[in-house]
């Protein structure tokens, strides 16, 4: 979002005279302030890191740039040690350096080799022993992962309901959880008419996409929902947006999603703007990064001169 | 600072100023024996031996030919000291620490190496050597010059110019100490030599390391021993005399908490101290540039052990260190 910006300034600086285009800069600061609010000692300037699985993940570019941006530390499970008083400390030139805030981008299984996969190189020791006692703090907090289960998704309108007493603004996309019987039946009757999602996948994997797939596909699909019914939660095709897209040097359609910022602490901040993400592909609806979607700057315009 | 990046920090910058020495003492030794006279003992053997790499060169080739040497020197992967080894070590190291950075300057150090890696097959050519190496020595120096301009002289900052200053401090004493040791036959020879020839030898130490012009501009046309080695030992204001390379490890030590590096440092200047030109011309020099190495060696470990222990230790306990 914040690259896409500073590439579309250099090249189109004529667009941002005319345009009242509200900045996204602010987001760094935003999540600064909202690591900072985490921390549990008070004091000015809270110790924050960003913890990374290291060079050879595919967001490294990402984490060390928000770390840059925000002034923090950018740390690998290696930096950082659990003492018997439960803080979290980092390995610095000075010895050790208590750490009030971490930013992690390390998966819970691979957090803290003491609870979950003791094989974990990634995390460090003890880390969920300071977080129980209150020693450290740690976005997004182990566990909120569950959110991207997608059989989750289909129970928002019911949380919105009981959290806040007030109905969903915004309708959610019809949803079939294969775990209920029901459900389940019409998924496998459908097959060729949804999209079929595993619950627990992330970046585009392991999906079936009905109206494009093959007999056979459908056959693997059905198998695969009657083994393991919970694992799988089916939509209708969405005809998602269409943007105008240079491919090959021709103007051509392409169907692209929007992903907003959100930053939760004290106050909810929404970044105004977001990343919208394209399928550069003719006609496909996959616009993970990771199956070679690509990504637009997304404006708020505040109003036109 | 975590201690890991303050070592890639270190790292980085003796690997470039390593990589850079290395091209210039090249550039300088291709110049130097189209000017030798015929049968002089000085050739690329002896360029192997001052940089310190003969004994890993024969392990991997028969003979020291010129071909041998400049690919084992400036491209060989297998050699961790080549021009291209270093230069991707320091890119890697890069890598790790992007943040502590101005954002430049990832981009300027791939730059180098991605120049570096396109072109060292063509600087076996002769013909081609000095322009590809001139290259590489401006893209580093490009990048010293973004540091320079755009960075706060933090803590990150103090350890490049920590790496900077030890390396290249090594780099002289040892170019003092191995040039004159194997131009020693030449000097033997003096008979068939003419006056130039004979300052010919202390020149080609002087070019060595880049400091002919200068030494001409502060002290004198001709290029006698002792003057030369007070030069390069003891010049307060020459950038790669062991002495200002000393002063300024002290200026960035000063800068960095803890205090465990600054003694050997302060050692190291006082032998400085005792430098008597003339008499190391005579006798001495090699016993005295082996003591300077050492020294030089203990303000390593110094300063790994001052700084970068604690990324290697889980078995820290609190009191060992005070807490901030």
């Amino acid at each position: 979002m914040l690259e896409n910006r500073q590439l579309m300034k250099r090249l189109f600086p004529e667009l941002f005279a005319r345009y009242d285009v509200l900045p996204v800069d602010s987001y760094t600061a935003q999540l600064y302030d909202m690591l900072a609010a985490l921390s549990p000692r008070s004091g000015d300037r809270p110790e924050i890191a960003v913890l990374t699985p290291g060079v050879y993940n595919s967001a490294y570019f990402e984490h060390s740039y928000l770390a840059q941006q925000m002034g923090a530390y950018l740390v690998e499970g290696s930096d950082l040690v659990v003492l018997d008083d439960d803080c979290v400390y980092m390995k610095t030139i000075e010895g050790l350096t208590r750490l009030d805030v971490i930013y992690r981008r390390v998966d819970d299984d691979f957090i803290d080799p003491e609870v979950f996969r003791a094989d974990s190189t990634l995390g460090v020791s003890g880390l969920m022993r300071a977080w129980k006692a209150g020693k450290v703090g740690i976005a997004n907090a182990p566990g909120s992962g569950v959110a991207d289960d997608k059989v989750v998704y289909a129970y928002v309108p019911q949380m919105i309901e009981y959290y806040l007493g007030e109905k969903a603004i915004l309708p959610n996309v019809p949803s079939y959880l294969c775990m209920h019987q029901e459900d389940c039946d019409y998924v496998l009757a459908n097959l060729d008419k949804l999209v079929v999602k595993p619950a627990n996948e992330s970046g585009g994997y392991g999906m079936l996409i009905g109206p494009k797939s093959t007999a056979e596909e459908q056959a693997t699909f059905a198998r695969l929902i009657r083994e393991n019914p919970r694992n799988y939660m089916a939509q209708p095709t969405l005809s998602l947006s269409t943007v105008p897209t240079l491919c090959d040097g021709v103007i051509e359609p392409r169907h692209v999603d929007l992903r907003p910022f959100i930053l939760q602490s004290k106050d909810i901040n929404v970044t105004r703007g977001g990343l919208t993400r394209v399928a550069l592909r003719r006609g496909s609806l996959v616009v993970n990064s990771s199956q070679g979607g690509g990504s637009k700057d997304t404006w708020i315009v505040q109003g036109v001169i | 600072m975590l201690a890991r990046v303050a070592e890639s920090l270190y790292w980085m910058a003796r690997y470039l100023e390593r990589a850079e020495d290395t091209a210039r003492l090249i550039n300088a030794t291709t110049m130097l024996l189209m000017d030798m006279p015929r049968g002089a003992s000085f050739g690329w053997e002896d360029l192997l031996k001052v940089v310190g790499l003969a004994e890993p060169f024969h392990k991997l080739y028969d003979e020291a030919s010129e071909s041998a040497v400049m690919s084992f020197l400036i491209q060989d992967e297998r050699n961790p000291s080549s021009i291209f080894a270093c230069v991707r070590h320091a890119r890697e190291n890069t890598r790790t620490f992007r943040e502590v950075l101005p954002r430049e300057s990832w981009e300027w150090v791939n730059e180098l190496y991605l120049y570096t890696s396109t072109h060292k097959s063509s600087a076996l050519d002769r013909r081609k050597r000095m322009e590809v190496l001139t290259e590489i020595i401006r893209r580093r120096q490009a990048v010293v010059g973004l540091l320079s301009g755009t960075m706060s002289r933090d803590e990150a900052f103090q350890f490049m110019r920590i790496g900077r200053n030890v390396e290249r401090a090594d780099m002289t004493s040892r170019v003092l100490d191995v040039s004159y040791a194997v131009n020693l036959p030449l000097r033997g020879s003096q008979a068939v030599l003419n006056l130039n020839q004979a300052d010919l030898v202390w020149m080609s130490v002087l070019h060595a390391l880049s400091a002919h012009q200068m030494y001409r501009r502060h002290v004198g046309v001709h290029a006698k021993g002792y003057k030369v080695i007070h030069y390069l030992l003891n010049d307060p204001q020459f950038p790669r005399s062991v002495r200002h390379c000393l002063v300024e490890l002290q200026a960035s030590l000063a800068e960095l908490p803890g205090e465990g590096a600054q003694q050997p440092v302060i050692l190291l200047l006082r032998e400085l101290d005792t430098v008597d030109g003339r008499k190391l011309a005579e006798s001495g020099l090699h016993a005295f540039c082996d003591r300077i190495q050492a020294g030089l060696a203990e303000l390593s470990v110094a300063i790994a052990h001052t700084y970068f222990s604690a990324a290697y230790s889980d078995a820290l306990t609190q009191k060992q260190f005070s807490l901030t």
